[in-house]
């Protein structure tokens, strides 16, 4: 997928909700922000375990 | 002018209280007719409940004459930030989508503050939702802080720090996904707790991101945080974070006996913090020395990436919140919160799930750091209170590069569910408090508490006041 297309694709998430230009713009540069750090994280991560229950906290002793 | 027992901590003023040295009524009209005088310069309320909070004090006057004391609460006045739904008092969170939304319920913190008889006279501003770190992003306008009324008071429940540096109140509530209390506390010069996840129920708050949102305790002493904190910590089902817990006496545990607690220096964040920031520190940590703390620098990559997957975890939750209302009326939105939420839409489950696992990775590198250490101690920002012009980018975050930059542990106590303390310690030349902050392991809440307590013993920030009066 070309990075326009990716990016239309995620605007497509918004569900339809209208933007003026300047918001698109500006949210179009957060989101291709946003790959990128996503791609850092995920190199991050590594080979840590996929975790369930992680938001929830661990009982206090 | 202000009334003497204005500048009275709860503790004493409690007591007068309790004597009936002093009425609730004579205390809480001095503390609202405060919070008028001051309002047009701080903007730190969007509701004052001054009919029902008189109406409260005359009760819990009743109450004291007939031996009924409730405790360290009752009859005192304080203020909860507007994230909290009171029954039959609007609560908006600082938006316009709920600009007349009254609720028929308590939260839980609401609850337990009136069963202790604590007298609320007010609902404090702050960023819309919580969403923000300045408290400028309100539908009600910006909060000012009040030792410098061009500078931002620090976000999201800046209303609340505001308040009880002005003197409005000895005690507050808010809340922090982020940084939402220790930032606030540290820009005003006040003491700041968030405890760990889990403490305080969350019921009937609004959610900023439900992985994580804390409520917090706003003061001016250690103390009166704790004697907070006591009034609202405790299991409740209603929250699925809550964890179960014996009744609290975090007050009465307090010790400021803290020899060998072994406090770490996470050094290489601090690089870009600003210098008076960095010496007030400095010398904040020889006092720590003084009083028995085994001082070390340590280093932990891992953190490096904290703010980023934080944000990360922030945006996608508060999307995942608030879609229908963004779909609907997303209009209506602070215009900066509004293209948050809209990038947080834009986020999938795949990877906000890649983003949890570099959460996981973080916290299981502090898990290990915390088997070898009690405290993580650091300035809680970089630098003090921006000017109000400076925006949303005054406050000097970067949460979106993995560098030993200060954001970072600014960031990593709420997403990991961390208890952490922001302490006054220092002035700026320009003369803007600066806070240093004390970040315990898991549920290890008292040990932070007894540390700020010890540094509070041996140094006056915290008395410090502003002269927003003049």
């Amino acid at each position: 997928m070309s990075s326009k297309d990716d990016i239309t694709h995620r605007l497509a998430l918004l569900q339809g909700v209208k933007l003026s230009a300047a918001d698109l713009e500006a949210i179009t540069t957060e989101i291709q922000d946003l790959e990128r750090i996503v791609a850092e994280l995920e190199e991050f991560a590594g080979d840590t375990p996929w975790v369930s229950l992680q938001v929830q906290p661990i009982d206090k002793l | 002018m202000i009334n003497d027992f204005l500048e009275a901590d709860l503790t004493d003023l409690s007591w007068l209280i309790s004597t009936r040295e002093l009425s609730s009524a004579e205390v809480v009209t001095a503390a609202l007719e405060r919070l008028k005088r001051l309002e047009p310069k701080l903007n730190a309320f969007i509701t004052v409940l001054e009919k029902q909070a008189l109406a409260q004090a005359k009760t819990a006057d009743d109450e004291i004459a007939r031996g009924q004391h409730r405790g360290p609460l009752h009859g005192v006045p304080l203020t909860i930030k507007d994230m909290f739904a009171t029954r039959g008092v609007r609560t908006t969170g600082a938006s316009k989508i709920l600009l007349d939304w009254v609720p028929n319920f308590d939260a839980h913190i609401v609850e337990r503050l009136n069963a202790a008889g604590a007298i609320i006279i007010g609902k404090t501003n702050l960023d819309e939702f919580g969403h923000g770190g300045t408290s400028t992003l309100s539908h009600f306008g910006p909060v000012h802080n009040p030792w410098n009324l061009e500078c931002i008071a620090g976000g999201s429940s800046g209303g609340s720090a505001a308040a009880v540096a002005a003197r409005i109140g000895p005690l507050s509530y808010g809340t922090e996904t982020g940084s939402s209390v220790r930032r606030p506390a540290s820009y005003c010069g006040i003491v700041g707790f968030k405890p760990s996840f889990g403490i305080i129920s969350r019921y009937g708050s609004f959610r900023g991101a439900w992985s994580q949102d804390h409520v917090g305790v706003f003061a001016r002493s250690v103390k009166d945080i704790a004697l907070g904190l006591d009034a609202t910590a405790g299991y409740d089902p209603r929250d699925p974070s809550s964890v179960q817990q014996s009744s609290s006496a975090y007050s009465s545990c307090l010790d400021a006996h803290v020899k060998d607690l072994r406090v770490a220096v996470p050094r290489r964040f601090l690089d870009g913090t600003n210098p008076a920031v960095k010496e007030a520190f400095e010398t904040a940590l020889k006092v720590l020395a003084e009083a028995g703390c085994v001082i070390e620098d340590f280093d932990l990559p891992e953190l490096c990436y904290a703010a980023m997957t934080s944000l990360m975890t922030s945006s996608a939750e508060s999307a995942g919140i608030n879609r229908g209302w963004f779909r609907e009326r997303h209009q209506d939105f602070v215009p900066h919160v509004a293209r948050g939420l809209a990038v947080g839409m834009a986020i999938t489950a795949s990877e906000y799930l890649t983003v949890q696992r570099a959460r996981h990775r973080i916290r299981e590198a502090l898990r290990e750091t915390y088997e070898k250490i009690d405290l993580i101690v650091s300035p809680t920002t970089a630098r003090v209170a921006p000017p109000i012009s400076e925006g949303v980018k005054g406050n000097g975050d970067d949460t979106r590069h993995a560098s030993y930059n200060h954001s970072n542990l600014l960031r990593f106590p709420s997403m990991l569910g961390l208890p952490g303390c922001s302490v006054p310690c220092g002035m700026s030349p320009e003369g803007m408090p600066i806070g240093m902050q004390l970040i315990g392991d898991w549920f290890a809440d008292q040990t932070v508490l007894n540390a700020a307590l010890a540094y509070q013993g041996s140094t006056d920030w915290h008395t410090r006041k502003p002269s927003v009066d003049q």
